[in-house]
């Protein structure tokens, strides 16, 4: 599951899973009420890993993951956020608000093809109880 | 210390006065008893004469009286009894004043007694021979006996006389010895106390006339400084004031009119005149802090402003400490100044930091915003020409191929652009915390990060160890990074990169290629390679920002690299200096300051 704003982006995204040719649903969001509004219907399928741009309008990717996380329900799906900067204060902040990996937009098809598959594959369990800030952010 | 001096020449002066007083009533004294002791001596020697004269005056009655005794008995004539007669009464006065002029002397007072015997013997032995010549029996025996017994009786009266009168001869001498003892004296008693007087006024004289010239010193001091504090007030723009509390009156000093834009002394310094003058706005504050003072005789800083009668507004600052005056009465000393000039100053310069602040901080967010926004669309080209490549490329003829190729070696210098803009500008962000960070540890990082490039181009790194200091971590790492990389980039064609790494500690306080060194020691690491080099005359130029000395075909620089390098020494408040020969390799020396 994504939540981005940017068409290309959701383009690319949804190529890279069919070039996977991965047993998985990928479903896109253009915003994060879009995003919110769809997780807080009644009898909603959660997905195994969303993936979360953090500058969106309307909702930007911080206050989902705020939301997320203080609602039970949503509170346990892996989250992954998949933004273009890797600054340090949004790594630092997502941290702390409890996402649990953080991907840097990869400038190569290729590249993204490799983060996507290997993030989907993450056993989540085992990834949480060892998550640190030093291997939080994604190394490609 | 003039006051002390003048209160040391006052003490002085009273002892001179006060001895000179005791002496003057001391010599006074012996004077009274000198001439008392004079006049006492004339009185003796009167009185020796007066008795002679008395005793040669009774001598000469009883001379008188024979006389006229004897021209009696031959002739028998009584006219010539009349001394005889007068006798008796004569020598009677003169034994009264004798007597009385005896009367302190024993000796003469028994001769005295004795001589009026004498007398009145031979006059009782006159009367007896008037019988003899009255019965012309002068021939007759008893007449002869009475006869020879008046001149044994007359003679013994002149030796008795003639002992009287050296007896008081004797006296007299004495006595004019005495005299002629206390006069000797006398003069130069009066000499020599008339000089220790003089020698006392000439002391007090000198004294006075010393400290005369000491206050009228004294007097010309005060005087230059009062000159100078009222001139330096009018410097300073300050104004002095007095609050006399006992009679809650105040004076001011001229230039606090001046401050209030008024003539000096041109109104009367009271409360309410210069209430006149403190800002309506002010003015309750004004008057609490005035009770205050009132209260506590004691003023701290306040700050008012007053309206001048030509409308300007001005700041005041005024302060006020309490004092005892030389009368004893507590008083508080006040300084006003005028800070209109500080105070707009200050207004004008915190503006102008504000500007600045905002000024640097809208060109940081400009600068991380625009790489940070720009690396969105880059991303997508860069991800688009690899969908082409790959799933495109056979559609391609070899030259739109190649086109792709350049298009694709753009974006990745357009990339690296922007990777270096946005190192650089989160370089610019001053809240960085310093700690105790390992240098070791830093550089082991840095060369973590290009261990693929040490390996790729088999370059050798050696190392001193180096020490723990107070740094921003992530920035030395960027530093040594940098340095490292700079140096693995500008290796020379078939030559392994070797880079050396040496570590010191120095001084540089006289060390005339820095300025602003803000300590003593620093510390030295320095990064020599054997790479192309550079020119010595570009050596400052390569730290300036997309500054490159190099063809970016040969060699792929943004010129960013080393201005991240000058940027995070500065903030580190160190240096890095250069050195380069074309072709032999480049020396960057870092100095950041030890503790």
């Amino acid at each position: 599951m994504l939540a981005d704003d940017d068409e290309d982006d959701r383009l690319f995204f949804t190529d890279a899973f069919e070039e996977l040719k991965m047993n998985t649903k990928v479903r896109t969001f253009n915003d994060g009420v879009e995003l919110m509004d769809y997780l807080n219907t009644e009898d909603v399928i959660l997905p195994n890993v969303l993936f979360l741009d953090l500058n969106m309008p309307k909702k930007n990717g911080i206050v989902c993951l705020k939301e997320m996380k203080s609602n039970q329900k949503l509170s346990d799906i892996a989250i992954a956020i998949y933004s273009t900067s890797a600054s340090e204060e949004d790594i630092e902040e997502t941290f702390v608000l409890g996402a649990n990996i953080y991907i840097k937009k990869p400038n190569d098809f290729n590249k993204l093809k490799k983060v996507l598959s290997d993030v989907v594959s993450i056993n989540w369990q085992y990834h949480t109880n060892g998550l640190n800030k030093d291997n939080f952010l994604l190394r490609i | 210390m003039p006051r002390r001096l003048l209160k040391h020449s006052g003490i002085l002066l009273k002892i001179i006065f006060f001895t000179s007083v005791f002496i003057i009533i001391v010599i006074g004294g012996f004077a009274y008893k000198q001439i008392s002791g004079l006049t006492d001596s004339t009185n003796v020697l009167i009185t020796t004469y007066r008795i002679n004269v008395e005793l040669e005056q009774v001598t000469s009655y009883l001379k008188d009286a024979e006389i006229g005794h004897r021209n009696y008995i031959v002739t028998k004539d009584n006219q010539y009894l009349e001394p005889y007669f007068n006798a008796r009464e004569n020598v009677n006065n003169s034994f009264a004043i004798l007597k009385e002029l005896t009367k302190q002397n024993e000796k003469q007072k028994q001769n005295l007694t004795e001589l009026n015997q004498l007398t009145d013997k031979l006059l009782t032995n006159f009367s007896e021979t008037y019988d003899f010549v009255e019965n012309d029996s002068t021939k007759s025996e008893g007449f002869k006996t009475l006869f020879f017994e008046e001149k044994i009786i007359m003679d013994s009266l002149k030796k008795k006389v003639a002992e009287m009168i050296r007896l008081e001869e004797v006296l007299l001498k004495e006595r004019q010895k005495e005299y002629r003892d206390n006069v000797k004296f006398t003069p130069l008693f009066f000499y020599l106390v008339i000089l220790t007087t003089i020698v006392l006024i000439i002391i007090a004289y000198f004294k006075i006339i010393n400290d005369f010239t000491r206050i009228k010193k004294f007097n010309e001091e005060l005087l230059i400084f009062k000159e100078s504090t009222s001139q330096s007030e009018i410097i300073s723009k300050q104004g002095n004031w007095i609050w006399h509390s006992e009679a809650n009156s105040f004076t001011y000093s001229d230039n606090l009119y001046r401050l209030l834009g008024e003539e000096p002394q041109s109104f009367n310094p009271t409360i309410n005149n210069f209430l006149k003058f403190v800002h309506p706005e002010d003015l309750d504050m004004f008057k609490e802090d005035l009770g205050n003072m009132m209260k506590d005789k004691d003023l701290p800083f306040i700050n008012y402003r007053i309206i001048q009668k030509n409308g300007n507004i001005k700041h005041f600052k005024t302060y006020g400490k309490s004092f005892y005056g030389s009368d004893g009465q507590k008083k508080v000393l006040g300084i006003t100044t005028d800070v209109t000039n500080e105070i707009e100053n200050l207004i004008t310069l915190e503006e102008r930091n504000l500007e600045l602040e905002r000024n640097n901080k809208e060109l940081s967010e400009f600068n991380y915003v625009a790489s940070h926004d720009l690396q969105e669309p880059l991303r997508k080209i860069q991800t688009f020409i690899s969908r082409l490549e790959e799933k495109e490329a056979e559609s391609f003829s070899n030259k739109g191929f190649q086109y792709l190729e350049r298009i694709k070696t753009a974006a990745d210098r357009m990339r690296s652009l922007i990777d270096d803009l946005l190192q650089f500008s989160r370089t610019n962000k001053p809240d960085k915390a310093f700690v105790f960070s390992d240098l070791n540890e830093l550089l082991e990082n840095a060369k973590q990060d290009v261990a693929e490039t040490i390996l790729d181009k088999k370059a050798t790194i050696t190392s001193d160890v180096l020490p723990s200091i107070q740094a921003i971590p992530f920035q030395i790492q960027q530093l040594f990074l940098n340095l490292l990389s700079n140096s693995l980039k500008y290796s020379r064609e078939g030559v392994s990169p070797i880079i050396t790494i040496t570590y010191s500690k120095v001084k540089l306080d006289d060390d005339q290629r820095f300025k602003d060194i803000t300590k003593i020691y620093y510390h030295k690491i320095v990064f020599t390679d054997n790479g192309i080099g550079f020119e010595q005359k570009y050596a400052n130029k390569i730290f300036d920002l997309f500054s490159r000395l190099h063809n970016k075909s040969n060699y792929s620089g943004t010129g960013v690299g080393l201005a991240i390098c000058k940027k995070i020494t500065d903030n580190h408040n160190g240096f890095i200096l250069a050195e380069g020969k074309l072709n032999q390799g480049a020396v960057f020396t870092v100095y950041l300051p030890a503790n």
